[in-house]
């Protein structure tokens, strides 16, 4: 009985998350290591989570395109 | 693509290229409604994660509707607490200035952007707190029906308690000075355009409402308007060069 309410609250998050036509995938969440990457960058080199890195962390931005 | 994007743009910073969005894989952000053979199909739920030098997430930033953008201005704002210094306005009563500010000076659709109110109290006086039983708390409203579609929920900065010895009650207000912030996310471009003004300006409207006392007596309660100005700028439609663009496999 005592987890019901914690089923309750999970399935109204699924029914308002569904109700919207959105359930978001957000990855990797805050504490969590992110997964290294190998990618090229505008100029052709290769980037990766270590190469990009700066003195105090990073910024990650994923969009969709540069183009439609 | 990315080379004329970067140079169109003035991005300096690497702009990394997932042709086969496998990246967005790893990190379990494909948008699985894009389906297969769909021109859309690979792409992320757009999102910002702040790393450490460890690679480990201190914050993300992901919206909900995917046409929705937090701009880095605000992420300054809320993970930095960065200076808002941008739309700046001011106004000032009997009892109080105000001087109104937001992270960004433009208005593009989608955009998510900080609001700034800093309120400095005259001498002697005080503005009550919410949650305050018995008198009129202060209350930031934007309007409705306005360019700023989105308004997200926000606190208010902790009160201090003081003791009014004339009536005997304790009660919890602001003195000196305090900063509020919010946050707001533009409408889509068909709710942001028809609010151009003719200057180019988008202007959302908003009020801050209080009561203010000193130690003798309260006065009148007020509502002052406020505005913020930004220019508007219309989504990016530009296609990369043709020789660029990626055909649909």
């Amino acid at each position: 009985m005592a987890k019901r309410p914690l089923i309750e609250v999970a399935i109204w998050t699924l029914l308002i998350a569904a109700s919207h036509g959105q359930i978001i995938k957000t990855g990797p969440d805050a504490g969590q290591q992110v997964p290294d990457f190998s990618a090229r960058d505008q100029e052709g080199r290769n980037q990766t989570l270590k190469s990009i890195m700066g003195p105090k962390g990073a910024m990650l931005v994923f969009f969709r395109s540069a183009d439609w | 693509m990315l080379k004329s994007f970067a140079d169109r743009q003035h991005i300096t910073y690497p702009l990394l290229s997932d042709p086969d969005s496998k990246v967005i894989r790893d990190y379990g952000i494909l948008n699985e409604t894009s389906k297969p053979g769909t021109s859309s199909y690979g792409i992320p739920y757009p999102g910002v994660y702040v790393v450490d030098a460890q690679g480990r997430v201190e914050s993300k930033y992901f919206e909900d509707d995917y046409k929705d953008r937090v701009s880095t201005a605000d992420i300054l704002a809320r993970q930095f607490r960065a200076p808002l210094n941008a739309a700046p306005g001011a106004a000032e009563t009997k009892h109080l200035l105000i001087t109104t500010a937001a992270s960004n000076d433009i208005a593009r659709p989608g955009l998510r952007i900080a609001l700034s109110l800093d309120i400095e109290l005259k001498p002697g006086m005080h503005v009550y707190a919410p949650g305050v039983q018995g008198y009129i708390p202060i209350d930031w409203r934007l309007d409705e029906g306005g360019p700023a579609a989105k308004r997200q929920s926000f606190d208010y900065p902790p009160s201090e308690m003081l003791r009014l010895e004339a009536i005997g009650e304790t009660v919890p207000v602001y003195q000196g000075h305090i900063q509020i912030r919010r946050e707001i996310t533009f409408g889509q471009e068909a709710v942001l355009k028809p609010l151009v003004a003719a200057t180019g300006e988008v202007i959302v409207k908003g009020s801050f409402r209080y009561q203010a006392c000193d130690d003798r007596k309260c006065y009148v309660p007020e509502a002052v308007p406020l505005l913020w100005r930004f220019k508007y700028e219309g989504l990016d439609r530009q296609r990369a060069p043709s020789e660029f663009q990626r055909k649909p496999n």
